[in-house]
Formats: C-alpha cells, sequence, structure tokens
C-alpha cells in the first residue's frame, strides 16, 4: 500500500465516520449517542490525518523524481514510518463499505427472536420510585423498566396502573400471541440484550413493525420471578414511524 | 531485567510470522528503489482505482442498501459496523496517546519513572493501568508505544493487560451493571490486576525480546517532532485497524452464529460454566467498559463465572488477539496469548472462590 493509498484509506475513513454522525442519525443503529462527539472527534482525527499524508505525498511528487528517490532511500535501511502500508490496512475500507453501501438497519426482530431474553434477576434490595403520570394520562415507560419492575417490584405498584410502552413486533413461533420487544444496548449494537412483554388479546401487526401500546400489565397470581414472559393487555394501539433511537 | 529488542533480532521463521509481514521486511509491494523507474503513473493509478471505489459506493448507496433484505446478513452487517465504530475512537485516542509518548516523551523520562528492577516496575506498571480510561484497541497502541520508548517489555504488557480491565470507567460501569454487589467490583479488580502482574513477572523472568516483533525507533533526528507524531501515528493506525477489522469480523460472525440457549444450557455445570463464559467473552469480543452489563445479563450463571467473563475479556479477545498480532506479530501472540488466558482462568477461580 503506497502512501497516498494510506492517505485516502484514511480520509474515506474518517469521512465516513463523520457522515453517519454528523450528516444522518445512522450511527445510532449501532453504537450510544452518548458515543457521538467521540466519533466525530475521531473522524475529524482521521481526515486530516489522511489529507496531510495525500498533500505529503503529492507535493513530494511535484519536487520531481530525484527527491523521490532520496527518500524512499533515507528510509530503506530502516523500518517503514509513513512509508508502505501492510496489506493488512486495506481491510479498513470494509468498515466504509459498511456504512455507504451497506448501511444496516438497527438490530430488530431477527436478533430478538434469536437472542436469549433478559432474565429475572436477582435483586431484592431494589426499590423503586412512584409511577408519575399526568392525571388521565397513562405512565410512559421503558420497555427495559417495565420488564424489571414486573419481576423484581414486590409492591406490584403497576397493577392497575394505565401503562404506554413502544417497540416492536417480534412474532412468538411456540404458542399463542406475540412479543412486543426493545434492545438494550450499554455500548454498542454487540452487546444488546432483548426485553419483551407478550401480548395475546390482540391480532399479530407484521414483524419489525414499530407500536406504541397502552394498556396494563397482567398481575400474575404466583410468585413474579416464576413467569418467562410478563404479559400485557392492550387498550389500544397505534402504529408509530421507527423512533430516531431504536434501542433504550 | 530484559534488555529490550536490540533490533536485529529476527524471531524464528513460524507459520504465523508469514501471516504478519510489514514491520521490518522490505517492501515488496513496489519495485525497489533502485530500479530508477519513475513511481508518477502508480500513484496516479492509485487515485483512479479510488475514484473509482468511490464511485461504486455511491451507486450502491442508490441501488443497492434497500435490495439487501437477509436478515442474518444485516444483523452481521449491523454488529460488525457496530463494533468498528465503537472501536474507532479508542482506537485513533490510543495511537495518538502512543505516537505522543514517542514523539514528545524524551526516553530519558521513562527511564526515571519506571524502576529498573521489572520484579518493581511490573506492578507499578499494573497499578498506572488504573489511570488509562479507555478499552483495550486504546492500551495496545500504547503498550506499543512504551516499548519503543525503552520501557522494559513485561512492565508495558502489564500496563496493556491491566488498563483495560480495571481503570475507572471500566470499574464505575461494573458497579451500575451489578447493584447491590460491590464484591463484583472488588473481585474484577483484583482478579485482573492479579493476572496482569504475574503475566508480567512471568514475561520478566522467561520472555524473550526476539518474541517481539517491534519496530525499530530509529527515526531520522533531523525529522520534525511534529513530522514524527504524524508519522507514527498513521504506522499505527495502519497496523492497528487493520487487524481491529480483522477482529470485528470474526466477532460479529460468532455474535450471529452462536444461538444463546446453547451457552445457557450449561450454566448449572460449576466448573463448565466458567470455561464457557470465558470462551464466550473470547469469542463475543465485547469493549471492557460495556461487558459488565452483557456479564449481569446471563443471569442463569454463577457469580465466578460471570467473573470470569470480566477478567478474561479485557485481555484475550479476538479483537485483542488479532490487534496484539499487528502490533507484536504472531510468535508474540502464540507464546503470550495462551499464558495470559491460563492466569486470568487461575485468578478468576481463586478470587471467585474467596470473594463470590
Amino acid at each position: 500500500m503506497n502512501r497516498i493509498a494510506q492517505g485516502l484509506v484514511l480520509t474515506l475513513l474518517g469521512v465516513a465516520a463523520l457522515s453517519c454522525t454528523l450528516a444522518s442519525d445512522l450511527y445510532l443503529n449501532y453504537v450510544q449517542g452518548a458515543f457521538r462527539p467521540f466519533i466525530v472527534g475521531a473522524g475529524v482525527v482521521l481526515v486530516v490525518l489522511g489529507v496531510t499524508a495525500i498533500v505529503m505525498d503529492l507535493r513530494q511528487a511535484r519536487r520531481g523524481p530525484e527527491a523521490e528517490e532520496e527518500h524512499a532511500h533515507g528510509h530503506d535501511h530502516g523500518h517503514d514510518h509513513g512509508g508502505h502500508g501492510p496489506r493488512v490496512a486495506w481491510l479498513l475500507l470494509l468498515p466504509v463499505v459498511a456504512v455507504f453501501a451497506v448501511a444496516p438497519p438497527a438490530l430488530g426482530a431477527y436478533t430478538a427472536a434469536n437472542a436469549a431474553s433478559s432474565a429475572p434477576r436477582d435483586v431484592s434490595e431494589v426499590s423503586y420510585d412512584e409511577l408519575e403520570a399526568e392525571p388521565g394520562q397513562p405512565v410512559e415507560m421503558e420497555l427495559q423498566e417495565f420488564v424489571m419492575r414486573a419481576w423484581t417490584d414486590e409492591e406490584r405498584a403497576m397493577a392497575g396502573r394505565e401503562i404506554r410502552l413502544t417497540g416492536f413486533v417480534v412474532a412468538n413461533p411456540e404458542g399463542e400471541g406475540w412479543y412486543l420487544a426493545r434492545l438494550q444496548m450499554a455500548c454498542c449494537a454487540a452487546d444488546a440484550i432483548v426485553n419483551r412483554v407478550l401480548i395475546t388479546n390482540e391480532p399479530a401487526p407484521p414483524e419489525d413493525s414499530w407500536w406504541t401500546v397502552e394498556g396494563s400489565w397482567v398481575e400474575p397470581e404466583g410468585g413474579l420471578q416464576e413467569i418467562r414472559d410478563h404479559r400485557f393487555e392492550v387498550h389500544q394501539m397505534t402504529e408509530v414511524d421507527n423512533p430516531p433511537d431504536p434501542y433504550e | 531485567m530484559p534488555d529490550r529488542s536490540s533490533g536485529s533480532a529476527f524471531p524464528p521463521p513460524a507459520l504465523g510470522d508469514s501471516l504478519a509481514r510489514g514491520w521490518d521486511e522490505p517492501d515488496e509491494g513496489l519495485p525497489p528503489s533502485d530500479w530508477g523507474r519513475p513511481r508518477g503513473p502508480r500513484r496516479t493509478a492509485t487515485v483512479w482505482l479510488f475514484a473509482l471505489f468511490i464511485i461504486a459506493l455511491a451507486a450502491a448507496n442508490a441501488w443497492l442498501t434497500d435490495r439487501l433484505t437477509n436478515e442474518a446478513f444485516l444483523a452481521w452487517a449491523t454488529i460488525f459496523t457496530a463494533i468498528s465504530l465503537q472501536a474507532l475512537p479508542f482506537l485513533v485516542f490510543g495511537v495518538a496517546l502512543s505516537a505522543a509518548l514517542t514523539a514528545f516523551v524524551p526516553v530519558s523520562f521513562w527511564r526515571r519513572a519506571i524502576p529498573r528492577n521489572s520484579a518493581l516496575a511490573v506492578p507499578v506498571a499494573g497499578a498506572a493501568g488504573a489511570i488509562l480510561p479507555g478499552c483495550e484497541c486504546a492500551s495496545v497502541p500504547v503498550a506499543g508505544g512504551l516499548i519503543k520508548r525503552g520501557v522494559a517489555p513485561a512492565a508495558a504488557l502489564t500496563f496493556l493487560l491491566a488498563a483495560p480491565a480495571i481503570n475507572p470507567v471500566v470499574l464505575v460501569a461494573t458497579a451500575v451493571a451489578f447493584p447491590g454487589s460491590p464484591e463484583m467490583v472488588v473481585a474484577r479488580f483484583l482478579a485482573a490486576l492479579g493476572a496482569a502482574v504475574v503475566v508480567g513477572w512471568i514475561w520478566a523472568r522467561f520472555g524473550r525480546t526476539g518474541w517481539l516483533r517491534m519496530p525499530r525507533a530509529d527515526h531520522d533526528p533531523d525529522a520534525s517532532k511534529w513530522r514524527v507524531f504524524r508519522e507514527s501515528m498513521q504506522h499505527d493506525l495502519m497496523h492497528a485497524g487493520g487487524f481491529l477489522v480483522v477482529g470485528g469480523l470474526a466477532a460479529a460472525t460468532l455474535n450471529v452464529l452462536v444461538p444463546r440457549e446453547w451457552v445457557i444450557a450449561v450454566a448449572d455445570l460449576p466448573v463448565v460454566s466458567v470455561l464457557v463464559l470465558a470462551l464466550l467473552a473470547i469469542l463475543l469480543s465485547i469493549c471492557s467498559e460495556a461487558d459488565a452489563f452483557v456479564a449481569a445479563s446471563l443471569t442463569e450463571f454463577s457469580p465466578t463465572a460471570k467473573l470470569a467473563f470480566l477478567v478474561v475479556g479485557p485481555m484475550v479477545d479476538l479483537k485483542l488477539i488479532a490487534l496484539q498480532a499487528g502490533t507484536f506479530g504472531w510468535g508474540f501472540v502464540r507464546r503470550f496469548v495462551p499464558l495470559t488466558l491460563a492466569l486470568t482462568l487461575i485468578f478468576t477461580f481463586v478470587v471467585g472462590g474467596v470473594l463470590l
């Protein structure tokens, strides 16, 4: 890999990082929103580094073949700093291809169906805040919070409350009903965990479509943690466009 | 104290070494300069090639993106993009820090800061790992920069292992992921630091300089500091970055291919479950700042098994192995990775047995 190719690869990589953070919200499909300034920073550094490398190389070319000869000799006896890159560096173009040519969507029903769902956690001493809502309005909750509460809130504060959840549809191949699911992400899509509730009183909408549902938690008769998937009784549901940030 | 590479010590040729060329060997990609052939046409060809590549990207962006519908492929592509994008800031930061160490910090500083006696230097370097707030992608190039500046390899390697596991960001993330069980944070800190320091001691005693394939730091003495900085950053990005992509490809593939049910099926077996989560940590290559959340979600497993996930992951994983191979060569990886893995497992069992 010659010097100008290295400069071009770095520039393209930087442009890819900048375009999916500044020009669009594509990065939210892959990483936490908090990463944005860091990715922008890395993109700027890469572009500056790449453009500098290109300019230096072109300047050297203008000085003529003699100067290049001399430069090459100066470096041949040592290692190859700034000289010729290894072939493996061509792989740096793959993320560029992924961002521009494939632009993969956020993980959805395919992953949610294959991943293990987050199971009840052993957090006995966790205490919860009061459920807050405007009078006459349902309680707006993240699916992750709903599932955690359903499993661990021994006071059962959610019972009888009108709750609003947003997520995408995942089929339930094993039995009745379908899942409303949402992927929870700590850092990037590689660590996504699925949270889901089972809905049985409405016919299943198409997979991967996004819905906001209002309804209530079906309070289990036995212990909270004996249940594999908590149920949600839907009173009203509306289809929504994909939310800007698909993960919680 | 092991002396650092004299520069002429080539490791014995090995199968793996042929896969990671490019450090000390002359370039074979271009004709030798004494051919006297003008290079203009080659440069022009490169520019044309990239122009075509960019046009192809634009065309694919317009026509191809909406036509890719295979869900498994798209999930794979999403995870690959996610790993690459997430690692990029850490890689750039690590490479920049390493280049700054090379260009701006005089060699004499390290001679004073790090104890001469490597039995002492190793724990000092391990504790110093607690101050680099990053993940493994940053620590590899930094360790490379330290070795280049004359720090004993054993100490630099201890730093490499300890930094991603015990820095404050990671410990806070661990505490958040395991609410109500601070012993997990303590166990992670102790097991990771212990394993890193013992690996360092073993390397100091038995390690050979020839196993490390490091570039010689013989910059033009008249080059400006900024030029050294820029060139060393570009050099490290080319090597570490390429291998980071290799690791990302492997991790994304396994992430999509290995069903979690297989993993959960063995959760009840005492020793096997620990080994399985250690293996999972190696395969998934999750960033050390995020792995605690994944470990916490594996609720079927015992605390010791989760500890294995947290201790092994930041020190041995596919992404890291690829990065190390790109920076230090395969001859190094072949010896260093099994040693690290063995010690992380031993410390997991011991610390987990005592504390959890």
